[in-house]
């Protein structure tokens, strides 16, 4: 005798709309386990079976994935903050408070954002250091590494690029003494080493192509915005792909020889 | 085929939870392979879902900081970095800025790529160890936690004019100005650079043999360099708060 | 040898392999040509040929606005450091015995806004430490140079004025336009 719940699930599961999104049985076989993951684009980044070691979460405490996860929550979080954010000066402090007091849970969702990407910081670093202290960055996986070098960049440079978009003290002057540091860059910075052999000046150097101005202002905050919202997330994108697919490619995670 | 999985579907249905290890029979192929669907996607899940509680308490617990609007003519006092790059700023007390802002993060990115071009042994991959990796380990962990411990000084020890206030001591209170700094004149910085480098880029090789061997000539350089690059820096910073030494090494065009 | 045995290599070609070869040098070197160019415009282009600012000069009033109370000099020879425009403006005025000049309050290290200390006599950056004497010599920290100094002037009203867009470095600092003399 089958139960009401059982009925229900068979009448789900062997229904067409249930078998057209997922093209292969409920039932739990071998085959469409295996069947799960190749046919759903999602679960397919994942080959079918992995080795036994490989799921243990004290080899790898899930550090790779979960920066994976907090780039979407961010990814999320981001697109939501967009609704209510306009780049220029005279707006972003303005919007900030709009956010905080006249939109619904605007508050958290800032707070999500900001503390996922801090958290998502410290993940991409104890994920590097997991990698170093089991050996994983030796060939074959020595490219990957580099794609992994340059993920953790990329996750510093969206973080930094975020932090002047609320317009504040904390912003403004964070940003400021950091592109200043760019200013003291040898040959092609203004007032680093060298500078005169190439002529850099305030107004030709690499400053000047962070800021598009002398000073942290509204073109600074259109650019960063841009970089934050699009470009870097584009080429994280990107690198992330080869970093995952790398990864399969070269033999999965790493496992003792 | 087809038909007679469906018929068994109810069956499957009262297997224990497909995660757990006693479960699926089918599973016997090989004892050391998991299918990923649901071993590792469970745990994939269990994973996010705990994140996310820690994420969402987080975020209702604490409001992310909103200072007052920019202010060109208003420096904060301190005007501190993002915490990431706090360690950064707490350098550009001992180093001129295109070392610390631009020279040292590029060393950092470069050399973290360079590793495993220059490491590309395959003893205890894929584990946990210490013991038979200790050197390399030993450096990397010593370079992590200098990250962290300038991360540390910088986010709680600095306060106003980014002057060392301890936690129990009143950002109030003004500290009194620093005292004159001096720097190495160029015929002692030179030959103590030059020495610096050139011993121990000699002393390895010389006192652990196989090392040179192992690595090469090209690999070896590289290594010790990097090596030698990041314990300048902790140098530097003793030099700094042990003889007030402002620059090793002056020349006309830039000072380090 | 190597280099004639090349030339006779290129003696040998057909016709059909010189123009082919020629066509692939000349077609690749056409299309890096494009790709290096448009990098370079590129990264022009994020280089806008005219930026917006706020006007640079300020009018600060007539020179004995910046009498001293007394007659006592600190031992830099500066007599009265005025920072009334510092938080609007960027610039201090100082008045030594025999001169007025304006230092941008522009840290020389990384550029954060620096604070006078009157009590003190010492401006201290709060972002890395640097601190300056009154005359806007660095003396601890990591500044490399003094405070910059501003262009100066007397207007034909007998008003003051500095001209933020100006700035003198320490060679420049006893040039004309660098301070106005009392």
């Amino acid at each position: 005798m089958m139960s009401q719940n059982q009925r229900l699930r068979q009448a789900i599961t062997t229904s067409q709309l249930y078998r057209s999104i997922f093209r292969h049985d409920y039932v739990d076989s071998l085959r469409n386990r295996a069947l799960e993951v190749t046919s759903n684009i999602f679960l397919h980044l994942h080959p079918v079976t992995i080795p036994r070691h490989a799921l243990s979460v004290r080899f790898t405490f899930c550090l790779g994935g979960l920066t994976f996860f907090l780039f979407l929550v961010e990814t999320i979080t981001g697109l939501l903050l967009m609704f209510y954010y306009r780049p220029v000066p005279d707006y972003a402090y303005i919007d900030m408070k709009t956010l905080e007091y006249a939109a619904q849970f605007g508050v958290v969702l800032r707070n999500l954002h900001r503390w996922g990407a801090h958290l998502m910081v410290v993940t991409v670093m104890l994920h590097m250091l997991r990698v170093f202290l089991t050996g994983s960055y030796r060939p074959p996986r020595e490219f990957n590494w580099v794609v992994g070098v340059s993920l953790l960049v990329m996750t510093l440079l969206l973080s930094f690029t975020g932090y002047l978009l609320p317009w504040d003290q904390l912003a403004f002057w964070a940003v400021t003494v950091g592109t200043n540091m760019a200013a003291a860059t040898p040959f092609i910075g203004a007032e680093g080493p060298f500078h005169e052999v190439l002529g850099a000046q305030p107004l030709n150097d690499v400053r000047f192509l962070l800021l598009g101005d002398m000073k942290v202002g509204s073109n600074a905050l259109l650019r960063f915005y841009v970089l934050h919202c699009v470009g870097l997330p584009l080429f994280a994108i990107v690198a992330m792909m080869v970093h995952f697919w790398r990864v399969r490619k070269d033999g999965g995670i790493s496992r003792p020889l | 085929m087809d038909s007679t999985e469906v018929a068994s579907a109810p069956e499957a249905a009262k297997a224990p939870p497909a995660g757990s290890r006693a479960g699926a029979p089918e599973r016997s192929a090989s004892s050391a392979a998991a299918t990923v669907f649901p071993d590792l996607v469970y745990k994939e899940f269990l994973a996010a879902l705990l994140v996310s509680i820690l994420l969402l308490v987080w975020a209702l617990a604490i409001n992310a900081p909103l200072l007052p609007e920019a202010n060109p003519g208003k420096t904060e006092n301190p005007a501190k970095a993002p915490w990431y790059f706090v360690g950064l700023q707490e350098l550009l007390v001992y180093f001129d800025p295109w070392i610390a802002g631009v020279g040292i993060p590029t060393l950092i990115i470069v050399g973290l790529m360079a590793i495993p071009y220059i490491d590309t042994s395959h003893n205890a991959t894929g584990r946990y160890t210490l013991g038979e990796r200790r050197l390399a380990i030993g450096h990397f962990l010593f370079g992590f936690a200098l990250w962290w411990v300038l991360i540390v000084i910088g986010e709680f020890l600095r306060g106003p004019n980014w002057q060392i206030y301890w936690p129990w001591q009143s950002w109030l209170v003004p500290k009194s100005a620093e005292e004159k700094l001096w720097s190495f004149p160029w015929w002692l910085g030179l030959p103590l650079l030059a020495a610096y480098f050139g011993i121990g880029l000699w002393l390895p090789r010389r006192r652990w043999p196989w090392l040179y061997e192992r690595l090469g000539k090209s690999r070896y350089a590289s290594a010790i360099l990097f090596t030698l690059l990041l314990y300048s820096v902790p140098i530097k910073i003793f030099l700094r708060l042990l003889l007030r030494v402002k620059y090793v090494l002056v020349t006309p065009w830039f000072n380090i | 040898m190597e280099s004639t045995d090349r030339v006779q290599k290129l003696l040998e070609l057909t016709r059909r392999e010189l123009v082919s070869r020629g066509l692939a040098i000349s077609g690749w070197s056409t299309f890096a040509a494009v790709l290096g160019t448009g990098g370079l415009e590129t990264v022009r282009f994020f280089y806008p040929r005219v930026v917006y600012q706020p006007p640079s000069t300020f009018r600060i009033g007539p020179a004995d606005g910046f009498a001293p109370n007394g007659d006592d000099s600190d031992a830099f020879g500066v007599l009265l450091v005025d920072d009334r425009w510092k938080s609007q403006s960027r610039f201090v005025v100082v008045r030594e015995r025999n001169r007025i000049y304006a230092l941008s309050a522009r840290c020389a290290h990384l550029g954060c806004t620096v604070n006078w200390f009157n009590d003190l006599r010492i401006f201290k950056c709060p972002c890395h430490g640097s601190e300056y004497h009154s005359n806007g010599v660095n003396f601890a920290g990591p500044a490399p140079r003094p405070l910059d100094r501003l262009r100066i002037t007397v207007n034909l009203d007998g008003q003051l004025v500095v001209d933020t867009s100006v700035t003198y470095g320490p060679d420049r600092f006893d040039i004309d336009g660098a301070f106005v003399s009392v």
